[in-house]
């Protein structure tokens, strides 16, 4: 995409087809309410294209341009929000966490969602519910080993896709 | 074929990730220290490994475990929506800005004028007008707003030759036509050109657009409410 690539309404489809589910997906996680979600990702878009000729891919990508704008929508309705109750939809809660903090949750969270089920679930059954390698090797019928090596591609799948999404150490 | 010992940097690495989650026994882990003393790539594999493993207890399985939520299908086509609205009054104020401060607040006034003499016709609806029966893969519409002026109208045309010139004019009643303006259509353009005719939207009875040697015709509906109809297509004048 060239520089000031945004000026065209085509421009704005495409890098909706292409972002704005993950777009969704954080303002979501950090404002737990579907409504105000949707109008943060409207928001974004809308700011990004008065802002389009602006946007400079030397600079960094769409997608990490795209959220900067959103991170700014989500604190500016966070605290419109403050001055009213809020009310979590479908058990979402929302993040009462710092937001850069909530950003990186939510990019773990999809990351995690993106890698490979063999993958996530031997990270879920040895990390999260901390239980014994052997016992998840017996249960999955492989030897000790495998499990300990789908570990080891499963963190190094999950640093690959957290790359892909901005994340640098 | 693995061994208990491994033998290679491919099969100490296999035990990174467990390394990195505290997941090896106390002899396992001693031998792979031992060997990541020695070895600065592999080192460096334990130290990318173990920056991922430090973020783990950030995600929540309870919200991993589920779908990704998606914003509802409307959400796309309202935000298209907001932006054409944005970009309408971008155009609009372009077109004010290119008058000059002075001509703009001299055109002001002469409207003004216009409005306390004979009112503005604004209570008139903008009209869209879409041109049915067009050659395959040809789409051009356009949509209608009157003004004090005449009539503003804006043309979106799609597949027609690039570089084509488009002429524009308005059909008045007993056979009367007045020019609305020119552009071009380039390739790859999505834009929205917007013209000006002195003719007023109440007494427009058609639109019509020249581009290159064919010409077509839509009727507009001189009641106020949308239009679409089929296209006339005449040979070139």
């Amino acid at each position: 995409m060239q520089p000031g690539a945004l000026r065209r309404e085509r421009d704005v489809r495409e890098a909706y087809a292409a972002h704005a589910g993950e777009l969704y997906g954080f303002a979501l996680r950090s404002l737990g309410d579907a409504g105000l979600a949707e109008e943060a990702v409207q928001e974004t878009f809308v700011r990004a294209w008065r802002a389009g000729d602006r946007f400079d891919p030397q600079i960094g990508s769409l997608r990490t341009w795209l959220f900067a704008i959103l991170r700014n929508v989500v604190i500016d309705l966070g605290r419109a929000r403050a001055a009213r109750p809020s009310v979590a939809e479908s058990g979402i809660e929302p993040s009462v966490e710092p937001l850069e903090q909530a950003l990186l949750s939510w990019q773990v969270e999809e990351a995690m969602r993106r890698i490979g089920e063999d993958h996530r679930r031997v990270l879920v059954e040895t990390h999260y519910r901390g239980r014994p390698y052997a016992e998840v090797a017996a249960e999955l019928g492989v030897p000790e080993g495998t499990v300990k090596s789908r570990v080891y591609y499963g963190l190094r799948a999950l640093r690959v896709v957290l790359e892909e999404m901005g994340y640098e150490d | 074929m693995r061994t208990d010992q491994p033998e290679s940097c491919r099969d100490w690495r296999l035990l990174l990730g467990a390394y990195a989650l505290d997941g090896l026994g106390g002899e396992e882990r001693a031998r792979l220290e031992a060997h990541l003393d020695g070895c600065p790539g592999c080192r460096a594999e334990a130290r990318a490994l173990g920056a991922v493993a430090q973020l783990l207890p950030l995600a929540d399985p309870e919200r991993f475990s589920r779908p990704a939520p998606r914003p509802s299908p409307q959400l796309g086509e309202q935000i298209a929506a907001a932006i054409g609205g944005e970009r309408r009054a971008g155009q609009r104020r372009r077109r004010w800005s290119g008058l000059g401060l002075a001509g703009a607040a001299a055109v002001a006034a002469a409207l003004l004028a216009i409005f306390v003499l004979t009112g503005d016709g604004g209570g008139d609806p903008v009209q869209h007008v879409e041109f049915a029966s067009l050659p395959a893969g040809v789409r051009i519409d356009a949509t209608l707003e009157p003004h004090a002026y005449g009539t503003e109208i804006r043309m979106y045309v799609k597949g027609v030759r690039s570089g084509t010139l488009c002429r524009v004019y308005l059909r008045g009643a007993r056979g009367s036509r007045l020019p609305a303006g020119t552009f071009r259509y380039r390739w790859g353009d999505d834009s929205t050109a917007v013209l000006s005719s002195a003719l007023d939207l109440s007494r427009t009875r058609a639109i019509e657009v020249r581009a290159g040697n064919q010409t077509f015709v839509a009727p507009v509906d001189p009641t106020g409410s949308t239009a679409s109809g089929d296209t006339d297509q005449e040979d070139a004048a």
